[in-house]
């Protein structure tokens, strides 16, 4: 109920015994834009899109596993798409896993980004007092909050509202996982999309508030080299090594280091995010790797202390570090480790408990982190030596080689399948070379050790072979810079769109990689020489700066960091990679005019006909992953996968053959196309790096593309092709429409291609097609696949 | 109980896992099926590939996948042999109105060989639970538990494999 007060007195007098409560007050808001149809929408708001999207980009399902283990009425056999004894069937139940995927991965980030406001309230105090302003390049600061919740956040505290949202959203959809629930595969899809969607609003707010809290840089290019690799951590220093995705312990922890000044002494590095957001605020801060390198860095001894937070920690840290004797400090209630709590305990009497012996503490308390661990660090920097040496002795490293019975068991034990024993045998007969390799290869599970009958460490037997490229693994890498600005959208809005910057490719996640590190920085390179923008976050980023070019600098050293043609951008954490929604969204917003608040279905239709971006998550391993490329999905911009990431159990692709999949709306003419298959796919593993170069460009295809557009995205697809494959693609001609389509430099020889494969008609006076092509090339054509968009038109702006 | 050993160890998808494949039986369903289809992959040896071409030159279509082709266009005998995304191809499988590469119509019989194990696991099970028009049949030097039938695990044993192959072949 509201009670409206208007001009005039309002006496409260001769009141007794009557309390009078409050809740929020609320201001009135500025009418910035007319509110879209989808303000917070729940589960069932943007069905109808989602299935749209899921009648052109079928679920393809590919179980991992064909029962049910989930009640005890089970384990049910639902092979061959049977029923359980709940009645759910094969689909149903793996779009239910998918689901359960999701829910994961968005409960990290919304946990993440609610414990952040914790920690934010905690360190800087009230955070309503903490604007949101990204300075006067950036109006559309959240334009993920905007889309989906129609608000404009001012200050910190404002996100709290978007996280009660958010979390509401994921009990209710993790509430339809219950037995004897949802089913239908398809709706099951649809939650799934809401959740990614939830994942991608989730990040937005993780990212901006520590972004306003801790005074991370805001958009701002041409940011400064960060050292990354296991070679550029300095042993005369004490090192302090942080590991996970949640930055305000390692803040604390470079606060300590400065005003004590103890920046000689002491080294801050970090393994996947938390290092990542750590540079964002202290500079000096080192990346010492991506995830795929954590037990690496671990057992080469590398740190005098670990502290960890939460989020792609290795279950098993407080093992393989307590054997080296080195501490672990867990700063995050997710992951303790079975540690004493001595949270509310002075640093003296922490440190000294630690240095008596304990294996490690859990201090919830970010702003204790820093004393406690710089300190402990220090002490046990005294104790060793200045040399940092491989774990194993030449002698130990021949005598476990000598060991191998060559039983195979680690090699079936290996993600990758590596030939471990063929290393072994090699390395017997002083040959270190294959397992040299194999390192790089090597995800580092740690599984291949547990089966080994010899108990050989197989871990650091890679690590001494290849303790040379360790030592000098030494690369550059930006800082993460953040939001893409929107005076940088205005520049670069109408050549995304009319497909003359031929796409935006966005390397994301985790580093299972099917053959190891390098094949990331192939991907960037190949796309930033090519005047792709690509974006990057996360693991991905890391691994990219570890190679150099032929004259030793690299991809991050090699090209610019604005958001344009040819850059390579290191967009920050895995947080960070919602402002690649974000640039998309603002492509709709400042280039196109459109109306982005709470206009959702408007905005994803937008992107995925107009926006040519791809994701790629060569190396996809963590559920976290599934709600990001999910998310991405919904929003209408298509992501590839390493081959690995089929274990995900589910892709959405297309069936370029079937015409009804691929009609839609131009609003111009009032009439249904059939449309070329742009995109074929929302999500697709490639089988190897090979492949997936020249299918990402292909996904960058977009049916709005200008004919100019179409025909620089076509050379590049069938350039690729013939550079990674030997030939050109089967499919090119689905993307022609017209002769000004086709790359200049190819064009008579593929007319006649043309003409000869595929029975077009071409007018070869004029060098014209005639007959073949789903549709002509209309530089005016206005595509939806929305029916509401279609007969009313977009969302007026309104306001402003 | 696995018929042989997975090439990853825990790669068990349920009750229903391949049975170890034949020769002459395998041989024998190639000559029944109708429209079988030979899925060649990356992880393919020199002996590998040579029986490949052998399998074109007795009339199975062949597709590529992944970085495959490569191998089929330098040794310049890829007139005929199709490529394919693996993932966009086993998608198309499952679809009974696939009009297939040359457009007469989907397969009834795809064998699969050289794929990146785990990918080509996964894509043998969508056609194990989602495809009853087809059989998959796994000729590799690993054991695919997802095909109806497979080779044992013979990835240690490299001339055991090609022998069974070459009898395959043969039978053709």
């Amino acid at each position: 109920m509201v009670f409206e007060l208007k001009k005039g007195a309002f006496v409260v007098d001769e009141l007794k015994n009557v309390s009078i409560r409050i809740g929020d007050v609320v201001e009135e808001e500025e009418e910035w834009a007319i509110m879209g149809p989808t303000p917070m929408p729940n589960i069932a708001d943007l069905r109808d899109w989602d299935f749209f999207l899921l009648k052109r980009y079928k679920p393809f399902y590919a179980p991992y596993c064909d029962m049910c283990c989930l009640c005890t009425m089970g384990k049910c056999d639902l092979t061959e798409n049977k029923r359980g004894a709940c009645g759910i069937d094969l689909a149903t139940q793996t779009g239910r896993i998918v689901t359960i995927a999701c829910t994961v991965g968005v409960s990290a980030h919304c946990g993440h980004a609610r414990h952040m406001m914790h920690d934010i309230e905690h360190i800087f105090g009230d955070p309503s007092e903490i604007p949101v302003d990204f300075g006067p390049e950036i109006d559309v600061v959240a334009p993920l909050t905007e889309l989906i919740t129609g608000m404009r956040p001012k200050t910190v505290a404002e996100f709290k509202k978007v996280l009660d949202y958010c979390e509401e959203q994921i009990v209710q959809v993790v509430d339809s996982i219950h037995t004897g629930q949802e089913g239908s595969y398809l709706d099951y899809e649809s939650k799934a999309f809401h959740l990614g969607m939830i994942d991608s609003l989730s990040k937005e707010v993780a990212d901006i508030i520590q972004m306003c809290a801790f005074g991370f840089p805001k958009g701002e290019d041409n940011q400064p080299f960060i050292d990354i690799g296991m070679g550029v951590l300095d042993h005369n220093k004490a090192i302090v090594l942080v590991i996970g995705h949640h930055a305000p312990p390692a803040t604390n922890i470079a606060d300590y280091i400065e005003e004590n000044g103890l920046e000689d002494e002491v080294d801050l590095a970090g393994i996947c995010c938390t290092a990542n957001d750590m540079t964002r605020y202290y500079q000096k801060a080192k990346i010492a790797a991506a995830l795929s390198r954590q037990l690496k860095v671990v057992r080469a001894g590398l740190a005098d202390v670990i502290v960890i937070d939460e989020q792609c920690i290795r279950a098993d840290i407080l093992y393989h570090a307590g054997k080296l004797g080195i501490p672990v400090i867990c700063t995050n209630e997710k992951a303790m480790h079975g540690l004493r709590d001595m949270t509310k305990e002075n640093p003296k009497d922490i440190i000294k408990y630690v240095l008596n012996g304990a294996p490690g503490v859990v201090v919830l308390d970010p702003l204790k982190v820093g004393e406690v661990a710089v300190t402990i660090a220090r002490e046990r920097r005294k104790k060793r030596g200045d040399k940092i040496e491989p774990k194993l002795s030449e002698d130990e490293f021949l005598n476990y080689a000598k060991e191998c019975t060559q039983c195979g068991n680690c090699t079936y034990a290996c993600p990758q399948g590596i030939r471990i024993g063929d290393g072994m045998e090699a390395a017997e007969e002083g040959d270190r070379g294959k397992l040299e390799k194999y390192w790089d290869i090597c995800i580092a599970c740690g599984r291949c050790e547990q089966v080994c009958p010899k108990n050989i460490p197989i871990i650091d037997m890679l690590n001494f072979a290849a303790w040379n490229l360790i030592i000098n693994e030494k690369g550059k890498i930006r800082r993460g810079r953040g939001p893409v600005r929107d005076t940088e959208i205005r520049e670069v809005g109408a050549p995304i769109v009319l497909g003359t910057i031929p796409g935006i490719i966005a390397p994301i996640g985790c580093g299972n990689y099917p053959n190891g590190t390098e094949e990331v920085y192939t991907i960037v390179r190949e796309f930033a020489s090519r005047n792709y923008i690509v974006t990057l976050t996360g693991c991905m980023a890391f691994d990219a700066a570890l190679y150099k070019n032929e004259e030793g600098i690299g991809v991050f050293e090699e090209f610019h960091d604005r958001f344009d043609a040819g850059g390579v951008i290191n967009i920050g954490s895995c947080v960070s990679n919602a402002h690649i929604h974000g640039a998309a969204i603002k492509v709709a917003r400042i280039f196109a005019m459109r109306n982005i608040r709470a206009n959702y279905e408007e905005i994803a239709d937008y992107i995925l006909n107009r926006v040519g971006a791809c994701g790629v998550a060569w190396g996809a391993m963590s559920q976290k992953a599934a709600s990001i490329a999910t998310g991405f999905n919904r929003l209408g911009v298509p992501a590839v996968v390493g081959p690995h990431g089929s274990k995900y159990r589910r892709a959405f692709l297309g069936q370029p053959y079937k015409d009804e999949d691929w009609m839609m709306y131009d609003i111009r003419k009032g009439e249904e196309v059939r449309v070329e298959p742009a995109p074929q796919d929302l999500l697709v593993a490639a089988e190897t790096l090979e492949e997936a170069i020249p299918l990402m460009a292909k996904l960058c295809f977009r049916p709005a593309d200008t004919d100019r557009g179409r025909s620089i995205k076509l050379t590049h697809y069938i350039d690729l092709s013939l550079k990674y494959l030997g030939r050109l693609p089967d499919d090119w001609y689905l993307f022609v429409r017209t002769e000004s389509d086709l790359p200049l430099a190819k064009k008579e020889e593929l007319l006649k291609i043309l003409e000869d494969e595929y029975g077009w008609k071409i007018d070869w006076k004029r060098k014209k097609i005639l007959e073949g092509p789903f549709r002509g090339y209309d530089a005016a054509f206005n595509p939806t696949n929305v029916k509401r968009i279609f007969e009313k038109g977009p969302l007026p702006l309104g306001g402003e | 109980m696995p018929a042989s050993k997975p090439f990853d160890t825990a790669n068990i998808p349920g009750p229903k896992m391949a049975m170890i494949a034949k020769t002459k039986a395998v041989a024998a369903m190639i000559k029944r099926a109708k429209r079988p289809l030979l899925i060649v992959g990356p992880d393919l040896t020199d002996e590998m590939f040579e029986r490949a071409l052998k399998f074109a030159e007795k009339g199975v279509q062949v597709v590529a996948t992944g970085s495959a082709i490569k191998r089929f266009v330098e040794a310049g005998v890829a007139d005929g042999v199709k490529y394919a995304v693996l993932h966009e191809l086993t998608n198309f499988l499952l679809d009974p109105d696939w009009p297939g590469f040359d457009g007469k119509g989907n397969y009834d019989l795809v064998l699969f060989m050289g794929t990146i194990y785990y990918h080509g696991s996964q894509m043998m099970a969508a056609i194990k639970n989602f495809a009853p028009h087809m059989r998959a049949i796994a000729i590799d030097r690993y054991y695919h538990p997802n095909a109806l039938q497979s080779f044992p695990d013979l990835w240690k044993k490299e001339e055991e494999y090609i022998k069974l192959l070459d009898e395959v072949l043969d039978a053709l």
